[in-house]
């Protein structure tokens, strides 16, 4: 023991890293599944969007769908970020031997993010809801 | 080669836990050793020190490193095998 005292007294000690890149418990799928759903809601809203009547309510009528679409446009971006860091920093192969779909559901949620910012559609924006709830799901599995 | 076969690191993080604490001092033996399996080993991931378990070798791939602390842990089920020659040693204290 005191030889092993006299060493560490000695030795220069260097730093070695156990710990992991980012500290854990920030990856959460929470972020992804809100924006999913924003993008069902400005949907929804553009879809009842009424024209205007009058010459003079063209300006906030466009003003309205301008910003809904800007807001759609932005949160199926976010959604698709957020999936693809669950994808390339959170989910390991031990999760893909477990959950062996996760490989195309992934990829098929990020293509339909694309697909919801090209499209004012219902049905689709729906879809991309289910499919980032799929990965929610997985990813609440590998946290039990 | 290091020049002195001996090395002294202290341990930053916690995916060792709760076989190495934060702060701990390691002593890691450099020169000529035999690795097996389940051996605690310092590592070198491009210019990061690390040290991690092995978990599995392979003669032509090296070996397969992982923190004790799986749920806190970046290791090979990131970043994939260990070549032999980023093995900076074995810790053989404590």
């Amino acid at each position: 023991m005191k030889f092993i005292n006299l060493l560490l007294k000695l030795l220069p000690a260097k730093p070695v890293f156990a710990h992991c890149d980012i500290p854990c418990g920030i990856y959460d799928p929470q972020s992804s599944q809100l924006a999913s759903q924003t993008v069902l809601k400005m949907v929804q809203k553009l879809k009842e969007l009424q024209k205007p009547q009058e010459d003079k309510g063209w300006m906030d009528y466009k003003n309205s769908m301008i910003r809904m679409i800007l807001t759609k446009e932005q949160h199926a971006e976010t959604c698709k970020r957020e999936i693809l860091i669950l994808w390339t920093d959170y989910f390991k192969a031990e999760h893909l031997e477990k959950f062996p779909d996760l490989h195309t559901l992934v990829w098929q949620t990020t293509k339909l993010c694309s697909d919801n910012k090209r499209v004012v559609d219902e049905a689709k924006a729906q879809e991309l809801i289910e499919a980032v709830d799929k990965i929610a799901d997985i990813f609440n599995q590998t946290k039990k | 080669m290091n020049w002195f076969p001996l090395q002294r690191f202290t341990v930053y993080g916690n995916s060792m836990l709760p076989t190495l604490k934060p702060g701990q001092d390691v002593l890691v033996w450099c020169w000529f050793y035999k690795l097996k399996v389940g051996d605690i080993v310092a590592i070198k991931i491009n210019v990061k020190e690390m040290i991690k378990r092995v978990r599995q070798m392979s003669s032509d791939r090296g070996a397969f490193v992982q923190g004790d602390n799986e749920k806190e842990s970046t290791d090979s089920r990131n970043f994939g095998w260990i070549n032999k020659k980023d093995i900076i040693g074995k810790v053989i204290w404590p």
